[in-house]
């Protein structure tokens, strides 16, 4: 990237090129972008990926299956029930396995608080990123806890759960599971309403965010952005309503859209997935009965017939696909993860180029990468 | 060449280094003690308990912080310019001190009693912004520089509203000597007469200061700190120094000229000590005001500031002055003239706040997208 | 201005609200009973001696192969004019913390029931200097179990 010299300019002047990350308090983990800037305006961004790169995919092809679902949580490590359902449903779908109703709907309510948790993650650190000093953070890990305390009392972990098992789950949820449910719903209605009250209406966060970053519902889909990024410009694909897993066609929710696929939307779009995903564990509670959550005969060891699958499912930051080929035996041989923080930060270019330094920060923001799963 | 100090005549330059002596230290002490109060107050907004663990309920605190940083070793890039990067604490830290020369506290307590002691204040306030550059500038860092331009930018536009405002209340006070303008609020204080200048005051204070939402030239988020991103130890502290410092000054002078003071309302009578404690009171609950938006706002971008500075502030103020210019010319009665003066003010106040709300309800044009794959030339 | 106003209440309301912290190292948070920290070994308190037989079973289903399984004749057995009924027992358990990552998958493959995760905050608090430190040999390993300290949990 060299620096250039601008024919509009009076006399010959260089790009200012800032290197933001891969330590920088607003770049959400290790990413590097490079901006190249004239003043305040950028003029170029060149992203940087890979710092984070663990391998994930390939470690995952030498454990069996059972074991690959611990690497799942790491790939994703804001969403890893969803992450972890991907996987399990891929494996499930290979080995023709036949899930429980019990297991289907806590895998849901589970999935829907996790995404309760990682939309939480994301309002406070875009919060930060517009630059209110912590309070937006502090809410919503104040929210972020009381979920993570539930899923410390079910899985035993704060947040490398490992709980979900090709055909159900690996054991049974508490006695008193349904009433502590509600009990955290009650507090994260609250939390929600912290968040719009100090965040939404706020002039101040509305001069930043309202008009920046949009992009086209047409750019959005050829970069193949998903989740709230895509659904922010106005294009309702949600895969929960498109391709229903689990149990999501007997449920009744909205999906969430916007019309201008700006910063702005992409936030409030999340504001109103929480209140949906609040709707849906509800339901699923009054659904919950009691029952078996493995099938009746599954092997010690599970073995996959040969073949391949793609799974997809509706991650917090859109499609989570996972591609599985089987050569037989107890193990993937081959994994690969299709990421979608990945495909929504490819967009990051076109949305920067020609903003304020400022916004380069809060559009980053807004995509709320999580850089496990860009480079896992 | 003598001069009375606690009723006793001493030389005069004995005299200027024991009150220098006294401003320096009381300064820090003070510093220290909003640090801390800063620091529990942000933590009570999140939810949080703040310092706990130096000292009971953490008070210790920043006595602790001040030893580390005073222990810290003194780094210095190997690029940066010697001179103008140690320099620039200097530049930044005197004339916040200097400010604290005509502040009166009570009755013909202040450090020094000058004619034009508002002009001064104003005047010395707007130096520190050299420091800001040369901190920037002298780092060789890319952010420091966009830092310092960016609070060169800031200073230099939000100077004019602050100044403005003020030239409003003198008229209103017809002095530009902070003691008569305090003395003169013992019955109305200048808030009631002139609410829009105290609101742009305090909007102009709180750029001055860098605090939310006008933090952005260290913008932690974006600049990771802006002109002291390279400076460590006793260096960057001189900067949170003088932060803290020109908070409580900026808070004494408005309490001092707009919310009246010692004097309002307890008038000239009272005891020294309650005197004080007026002041304090005042000035404390400004402080507090700015803790609490700084725990509550986002950071506005850089265009928006200047066009807030510039296409909002400065010509309401302007109005103001000459609204006040008009109704002061005719010399009406006292009550007369004040409710003309406090009505057209808050009637400017709800104008303001019009103008923040349209800018945020009205359609803005889509910002520039460049062709895909292309860089905007 | 309403919306700033408004969200200047939110702050002003949270003011009064007490603080949510936990002040660490002073109150614990109590522990769910299943809550996973790192693996340990069981005492098996009726025959005195450790519930693992060194199968290796553990060992071979570890995703990150932090353990190391010896095993030997238990001195203890029958036919050696012993109590026990176990054959075989454990001679030499190492598992490296650092390398760990608390799967479980350890405890639902032990055909013994002799290996739990730890539940109490003994087994969070491990920070060490060295990570050398972290490999943790037999008699650590057990302690916990043997004093009684581990709250029970069968997974069911």
């Amino acid at each position: 990237m060299a620096t250039q010299v601008h024919p509009d300019h009076e006399f010959d002047v260089q790009d200012l090129m800032i290197n933001m990350g891969p330590q920088h308090p607003s770049t959400h983990g290790v990413f590097r972008m490079v901006l190249v800037v004239d003043g305040e305006i950028v003029r170029d961004v060149v992203p940087y990926i890979g710092y984070m790169h663990r391998g994930g995919e390939k470690l995952a092809e030498t454990m069996d299956y059972r074991q690959g679902i611990g690497w799942m949580d790491r790939t994703e490590y804001l969403a890893q029930f969803n992450a972890e359902l991907s996987y399990v449903m891929a494996v499930e779908a290979l080995a023709e396995l036949q899930v429980p109703d019990r297991a289907q709907w806590i895998r849901m309510i589970l999935c829907e608080l996790n995404r309760i948790l990682s939309h939480f993650m994301f309002t406070g650190a875009f919060g930060t990123d517009v630059g209110v000093f912590g309070t937006a953070f502090t809410y919503s890990f104040r929210e972020r806890e009381v979920i993570q305390d539930l899923f410390e009392e079910i899985t035993g972990d704060r947040m490398m759960y490992a709980y979900f098992r090709p055909g159900g789950l690996a054991w049974e949820v508490p006695d008193n599971f349904v009433p502590r449910v509600r009990e955290v719903l009650k507090s994260v209605r609250q939390g929600i309403k912290d968040m719009n009250g100090l965040l939404t209406d706020n002039e101040v966060f509305r001069a930043r965010t309202v008009g920046v970053g949009a992009i086209s519902a047409a750019d959005a889909t050829d970069w193949g952005c998903t989740g709230p990024v895509l659904r922010s410009t106005g294009v309702p694909l949600d895969l929960r309503r498109t391709e229903p897993y689990l149990k999501y066609d007997e449920i009744d929710f909205d999906v969430i859209t916007g019309t201008t696929g700006d910063v702005f939307e992409r936030f409030t779009c999340r504001i109103g997935e929480m209140w949906e995903s609040i709707r849906i564990v509800e339901q699923c509670l009054e659904r919950l009965e009691p029952g078996p959550i493995m099938p009746d005969r599954m092997p010690r060891m599970l073995r996959t017939p040969p073949g391949e699958i793609y799974m997809r499912t509706e991650a917090p930051r859109g499609e989570y696909g996972i591609y599985l080929v089987s050569k037989g035996g107890n193990r993937p041989h081959r994994l690969k993860i299709r990421s979608s923080c990945f495909a929504n930060l490819q967009a990051l270019r076109d949305m920067t180029i020609g903003s304020y330094v400022a916004d380069a920060v809060v559009i980053l923001g807004s995509l709320d990468i999580v850089l496990g799963e860009v480079d896992r | 060449m003598n001069n009375e100090l606690f009723g006793k005549d001493i030389n005069v330059w004995i005299d200027a280094f024991i009150r220098v002596n006294i401003i320096t230290i009381m300064m820090t002490v003070v510093v220290m003690g909003l640090i801390y109060l800063e620091r529990k107050a942000i933590a009570r907004f999140q939810m949080r308990l703040g310092p706990t663990r130096t000292g009971p309920m953490g008070l210790l605190q920043s006595v602790a912080d001040a030893l580390k940083l005073v222990a810290k070793e003194d780094v210095r890039p190997r690029n940066a310019d010697p001179w103008i990067f140690e320099l620039a604490p200097y530049f930044v830290f005197v004339p916040v001190f200097l400010m604290f020369v005509a502040i009166p506290f009570a009755v013909s307590w202040e450090v020094r009693v000058l004619d034009l002691g508002l002009f001064y204040v104003l005047a010395v306030s707007s130096v520190n912004i050299v420091g800001w550059v040369m901190a920037g500038w002298g780092s060789d860092n890319r952010y420091a520089m966009l830092g310092a331009l960016r609070a060169a930018a800031q200073s230099i536009s939000y100077e004019l509203p602050l100044v403005l405002s003020m030239i409003a209340i003198a008229m209103v006070a017809n002095s530009l000597n902070l003691s008569e303008i305090v003395a003169g609020q013992g019955r109305i204080p200048n808030i009631i007469l002139q609410p829009l200048p105290f609101v742009i005051f305090y909007i102009a204070m709180l750029a001055e200061l860098n605090r939310t939402p006008f933090d952005i030239p260290v913008g932690e988020s974006e600049m990771v700190g802006g002109p002291y991103v390279e400076y460590s130890g006793i260096r960057w502290s001189f900067f949170f120094l003088a932060e803290y410092a020109s908070l409580f000054i900026l808070a004494l002078l408005a309490s001092a000229v707009f919310l009246g003071g010692w004097a309002w309302p307890l008038g000239e009578d009272w005891g020294r000590w309650w005197q004080f404690i007026l002041t304090g009171v005042k000035a404390g609950a400004m402080i507090f005001s700015v803790f609490w938006v700084r725990s509550t706002l986002p950071r506005l971008r850089i265009d928006q500031l200047m066009t807030f500075s510039w296409k909002v502030l400065l010509p309401l103020s302007f109005i103001q002055i000459m609204v006040n210019g008009a109704i002061l010319v005719y010399e009406p009665e006292k009550e007369v003239g004040q409710t003309l003066l406090g009505v057209t003010s808050v009637f400017g106040v709800f104008f303001l706040a019009w103008i923040i709300n349209r800018s945020v309800t009205r359609p803005r044009p889509r910002p520039v997208v460049a062709a895909r794959g292309e860089a905007v030339p | 201005m309403k919306g700033l106003l408004k969200s200047m209440g939110v702050t002003l309301s949270a003011f009064t609200r007490k603080p949510v912290t936990r002040e660490y190292p002073e109150t614990h948070k109590q522990l769910p009973e299943r809550d996973r920290a790192f693996p340990i070994l069981l005492w098996d308190h009726g025959m005195n001696e450790p519930f693992c037989t060194g199968c290796h079973a553990c060992e071979r289903a570890c995703p990150v192969e932090c353990m190391t399984v010896l095993m030997k004749d238990n001195p203890n057995h029958k036919s050696q004019g012993g109590e026990s009924s176990r054959r075989k027992i454990i001679d030499k358990f190492w598992i490296d913390y650092g390398r760990c990552m608390r799967c479980n998958i350890c405890v639902e493959v032990c055909n013994f029931d002799a290996i739990a995760m730890n539940n109490t905050w003994q087994g969070h608090e491990k920070s060490v200097y060295d990570r050398s430190d972290l490999v943790q040999e037999l008699p650590q390993l057990l302690a916990v179990h043997r004093s009684g300290e581990l709250k029970p949990w069968v997974v069911p």
